[in-house]
């Protein structure tokens, strides 16, 4: 008899090579919430228990999703690296029952603090070094596969923008399996028409948080703008050349200041061609504040795009995207 | 002699310009609830306006239109039509209001704030208001009926304005209340109020600056705001005639465009 391997909730990218080494399962409880039926409804449970309403649907989500998940008793969460919201979920969370375990990316990069994170989780989930590389060596077999549909994606223009944000924000936990998660790339890149170049006249990029809008890749397109950037969730597939783990997770660009995620994404904008940049941002979070910043740094119009709970884009932000387009051509 | 209509379907009222081969002008104007109940039908997902039933005296030629309606419905073909962008027809329709190529338009609609930079009649740089009801007409009218006084009148002070903090269309009354019971004066108060719209859009137009500002919106009436502006950026603000109208002549302008390409 196979024995269920035990589920570890994550709330953002985490060293889960360390999950897996340890045999137990990460679930990113963001994809959970998203994807679930009603996730509207999540939000207002959150908010029935006490989630203020001018908080990030996200937290609430995550929140909400967990506690219905009685078959995920574990947590890892980012204590630095994410949010101070993060902080207050993970404590209403720990209220629960839930058992929490902190990880903290190094606020500066920095090698050691970095490798003694990954060294007390290795303890706390009861694995070894030597696990985790070999687990390392698979999951970046898997990468590599995502990368290659990455590249499809800008190069030969022959994946659409939503399909390049799916494959590759789903690179934060793997679905729970790498394996078939392999199987299942590979099978769509083997059936992607290569000959068949998307027509799309203006190419795009998205940085910021994966959006909680549905639709908005599909109206872009719908529109003749086809994202062929996506700034974050292509950090969740790890680009990097390295067979060191710790090295791995200080050059992902996500945790650390908006400095160093602005140099891959300079790097980024010049390789891809990129004609303007959408800019999205979470109602009330912080990252708000560091679109200014953004927006000095950047010399490609740009689009900040705000959403708070899931669902169709409205009719402002459409107004919005509309004139934006129009202005790039 | 060809006629060529634009249809701006705003969030307060609906607006129709005709215009023909000598670029003369018709408007009209329509309560957008009762519009929607009058003479729209939604037909497989498009929206369906029964131009006769308007009353209008000419038929026309070409159809644009813009506005919140669009997003969610396609106004039925006519003889031809064809949807555009908000801000693209509110700068036609500046540029035809007012003959000039260069400036900031400013329009402050029943719900929304839009600030664009205009260069050689194309779009350059646009932003918008967020997502809050303040520094719109909606915001004025509220206002209005909380001081006693009617938009007209409210639109003639600026001088002497009381500090308003609160910037919500709606917790806005409350302050407003307090400040008339301190006893404060209608004129100070009224100044006040115009000059909260001012402060919220200030971030807007400093960002996207000319030396002149085309002003359009229903909130355009307001010659409090457009002497503010003028005073405290000191720019120049031009207000078009009927300037509500300026999204509805702008896609005029682009139907008469449409049809000319067509032929």
């Amino acid at each position: 008899m196979i024995e269920m391997q035990k589920k570890v909730g994550i709330t953002t990218t985490v060293p889960i090579e360390v999950i897996y080494a340890a045999n137990m399962v990460p679930v990113d409880l963001n994809n959970l919430f998203i994807k679930s039926d009603e996730p509207q409804k999540l939000i207002e449970e959150a908010e029935l228990r006490g989630y203020p309403r001018n908080i990030c649907a996200w937290i609430k989500g995550i929140y909400a999703v967990m506690l219905k998940q009685r078959d995920i008793d574990t947590l890892i969460v980012v204590t630095q690296g994410d949010c101070s919201n993060t902080h207050a979920l993970m404590e209403t969370l720990e209220l629960e029952g839930i058992r929490v375990i902190p990880f903290a990316y190094s606020f500066d990069r920095d090698y050691d603090l970095l490798k003694l994170q990954l060294d007390k989780l290795i303890c706390a989930l009861g694995t070894t070094w030597e696990a985790v590389k070999k687990v390392k060596a698979q999951l970046d077999e898997v990468r590599e596969i995502v990368w290659k549909l990455d590249e499809l994606t800008w190069r030969e223009n022959c994946i659409s923008g939503w399909d390049n944000h799916l494959y590759q924000v789903s690179c934060s936990d793997f679905n729970g399996n790498p394996e078939k998660f392999k199987q299942t790339v590979e099978e769509y890149i083997l059936n992607v028409d290569k000959k068949q170049e998307l027509k799309n006249s203006l190419r795009l990029g998205y940085i910021g948080v994966p959006p909680i809008f549905c639709d908005l890749y599909q109206y872009l397109e719908a529109r003749g703008a086809r994202v062929v950037y996506n700034e974050v969730q292509r950090q969740f597939t790890m680009p990097f050349d390295t067979k060191d783990i710790v090295e791995q997770y200080r050059l992902y660009t996500y945790p650390y200041g908006i400095f160093y995620r602005l140099k891959d994404i300079k790097e980024q904008i010049k390789l891809r061609k990129l004609d303007g940049i959408i800019h999205y941002v979470q109602s009330f979070c912080y990252r708000q504040i560091e679109d200014l910043i953004i927006r000095r740094e950047i010399e490609l119009p740009i689009i900040t795009l705000e959403g708070d709970r899931p669902g169709k884009l409205d009719a402002r932000t459409k107004m919005r995207i509309d004139a934006f387009l129009e202005m790039l051509r | 002699m060809a006629v060529y209509a634009g249809i701006d379907l705003g969030s307060r009222s609906v607006k129709l310009a005709l215009l023909n081969e000598k670029e003369e002008l018709e408007l009209h104007k329509f309560d957008t609830i009762s519009f929607y109940r009058k003479y729209g039908k939604l037909t497989n997902g498009q929206l369906k306006v029964e131009f006769e039933k308007l009353g209008l005296k000419k038929e026309f030629d070409f159809l644009v239109s813009t506005g919140y309606g669009w997003q969610v419905i396609n106004v039925q073909r006519v003889s031809g039509s064809k949807n555009i962008p908000e801000i693209k027809a509110h700068i036609y329709g500046a540029v035809f209001l007012t003959g000039l190529v260069d400036f900031t338009l400013l329009d402050l609609g029943g719900q929304d704030s839009k600030v664009a930079k205009v260069r050689n009649k194309t779009l350059i740089d646009f932003e918008t208001n967020d997502r809050c009801a303040a520094s719109t007409g909606r915001y004025l009218e509220n206002m209005a009926v909380v001081l006693g006084i009617s938009l007209e009148e409210l639109s003639c002070y600026y001088e002497n304005p009381v500090e308003l903090s609160s910037t919500c269309a709606i917790f806005g009354e409350t302050e407003l209340i307090g400040k008339l019971v301190e006893g404060n004066s209608i004129a100070e108060l009224a100044a006040g109020v115009n000059y909260t719209i001012f402060r919220r859009i200030k971030p807007l137009l400093l960002k996207l600056l000319s030396p002149v500002i085309v002003f359009t919106g229903g909130v355009a009436h307001n010659q409090a705001i457009k002497k503010i502006i003028e005073r405290e950026l000191n720019v120049k603000v031009v207000v078009p005639d009927n300037p509500q109208y300026a999204g509805a002549i702008g896609c005029a302008v682009s139907a008469k465009q449409e049809y000319l390409k067509d032929i």
